[in-house]
């Protein structure tokens, strides 16, 4: 069969990526979408403390995230951190707190350099505001990239998202941004929710979502935008969750579209 | 993963056996067709072999033989969503099997849902159907009959995306445009108080079975599925009783940990 030969979209340039067999440009999924779950179980089981379990989980981001944009997924939405992540040990928030400074400054810039756009999604007003202030950064320097989006939830709920996106439209109207809104319809939500960072309206809602760790559900992650999201849950922990992993779960979604065509709802 | 690829391998290489034969028949060759003919029988009755294999474990569990499914704590699902593909959400029949399946297991509370409504126009007919072979049976002179009857929910797309925004409509209109106050305090509380307000009191399900081709929940609402178990059954017309009790027993045993 052969690979397929696509035109990288990393900006070097006429450089040409080799797809892994199977897969086909065409059927790429636009916006994937990964709950990034397991690091915490993953150190259990291996007798380590937690922490290595997050930093072996960030070295699994780092490579999904190159693979995606080796791929030509335009936009890939990772779920870090929920709002209901808090109730966790302080001692382990506060590391995990660290450790997403520490990807911004050096993992995210090098994704900078790339061409790709950064931003966040999520009440980032409730984080430190040493992290605001550099995701506000990041988000700024990259926002004129033009190759893929990534997209990080921290401190995201989905519920949060909608409700949100009422209070904003609440406000517009109240300051007359908004000229008097007949009725709130769902086309309106959907402008204000935060995947609105995405600049190309057609990637806003993810066409696959993955979820690693066995667990079957979203649990408060993209609920609006996952209407009609192929939904792929495997059973491996998130640091395991390899190149491999990453084209077993495009292929299946391909296979998908193939037969089924795209949602017809 | 690994049946769900082996799945898709499985229909991907029927798609190219069609290939195949074609050609061979563009041949002439007889020798070829008969190889063909011979191979398609050997296929045939493996996928005949798997086809049974799954109805006699489907019979078994049905008939509490595994004791694992014979004590099937049914209490941890509360309330049970349906999501059907809205094509095959019109074979009534089919559906109606799958309620008795549910309620014969001992599930109370199920929200059917299908995004075009069509399960909507069968409530009727398929809560009548339900409530006739109730009253016709054994049970028809238990005093308890109904309790133990299914408390059915049906919703469509309209109750999803469309109702969030009745009720952002309702919170804006009632709340902000009428009060003085300079910034809009809303929150999720808020929400689920107007969708309530609007008619919108059912619960969050515990568990939401999906059938139909598609690996997605169809638009069922947004608000609903926060912590909602996920499982998807494959077509309808392909239902088993014994893959539904396996789905829930699943789900029994999963442990949700919150976020911690």
């Amino acid at each position: 069969m052969g690979s397929s030969i696509i035109k990288s979209s990393c900006g070097t340039g006429g450089a040409y990526e080799e797809l892994p067999e199977g897969l086909e440009k065409e059927l790429m999924p636009k916006h994937v979408a990964v709950i990034m779950d397991g690091n915490r179980r993953w150190a259990k089981s291996r007798g380590l403390p937690v922490q290595l379990g997050h930093i072996a989980g960030r070295r699994a981001m780092k490579q999904l995230t190159r693979n995606c944009k080796k791929f030509g997924v335009q936009v890939l939405t990772v779920f870090a951190f929920s709002t209901e992540n808090w109730i966790r040990p302080k001692e382990e928030v506060n590391f995990l707190m660290n450790l997403f400074e520490e990807v911004i400054r050096s993992d995210m810039e090098e994704l900078i350099q790339n061409d790709v756009r950064v931003s966040v999604v999520g009440n980032v007003g409730g984080l430190r505001p040493s992290l605001q202030s550099l995701i506000s950064s990041s988000s700024e320097r990259s926002k004129d990239n033009k190759g893929m989006d990534m997209v990080t939830a921290l401190n995201y709920s989905g519920r949060h998202d909608i409700t949100e996106a009422t209070k904003q439209i609440a406000r517009k109207v109240k300051d007359g941004v908004l000229g008097s809104v007949e009725d709130i319809d769902e086309t309106l939500i959907e402008k204000h929710l935060q995947t609105n960072v995405i600049e190309e309206s057609s990637y806003r809602n993810p066409d696959l979502l993955i979820r690693t760790s066995g667990e079957l559900r979203l649990s408060n992650f993209m609920l609006w935008q996952s209407a009609y999201t192929e939904l792929i849950f495997v059973d491996k922990l998130f640091p395991d969750f390899n190149e491999g992993d990453l084209v077993e779960a495009l292929t299946l979604f391909q296979k998908r579209q193939r037969r089924y065509g795209g949602h017809k709802y | 993963m690994f049946l769900r690829w082996l799945e898709a391998t499985i229909l991907d290489f029927g798609d190219e056996m069609h290939k195949v034969y074609m050609w061979i028949w563009s041949s002439g060759d007889l020798g070829l067709r008969l190889l063909w003919h011979i191979l398609h029988l050997i296929l045939s009755t493996w996928y005949f072999i798997i086809g049974l294999m799954g109805s006699v474990e489907s019979f078994l569990i049905s008939s509490g033989l595994f004791k694992r499914y014979r004590d099937l704590d049914i209490s941890k699902v509360q309330y049970l969503a349906v999501a059907i593909d809205s094509d095959e959400a019109l074979q009534t029949l089919k559906v109606l099997e799958l309620l008795r399946w549910l309620e014969a297991i001992g599930l109370r509370k199920v929200c059917l849902y299908d995004t075009a409504g069509v399960l909507k126009k069968s409530k009727e007919a398929l809560t009548l159907l339900l409530k006739n072979e109730r009253m016709s049976s054994e049970t028809a002179s238990d005093p308890l009959v109904e309790e133990k009857c299914l408390s059915l929910e049906v919703i469509s797309f309209s109750d999803g995306k469309q109702a969030v925004a009745k009720a952002a409509d309702v919170l804006l209109k009632k709340h902000y445009l009428s009060s003085n106050t300079e910034k809009p305090k809303l929150t999720e509380s808020d929400m689920t108080d107007a969708l309530g307000a609007i008619g919108y009191r059912e619960p969050d399900p515990d568990l939401m079975l999906i059938y139909g081709p598609a690996r997605c929940h169809m638009g069922f609402p947004a608000w609903r599925i926060r912590y909602t178990e996920i499982l998807h059954m494959g077509p309808l017309k392909s239902m088993k009783i014994g893959a539904l009790i396996k789905a829930i027993h699943r789900y029994t045993m999963v442990h949700q940990n919150y976020g911690t």
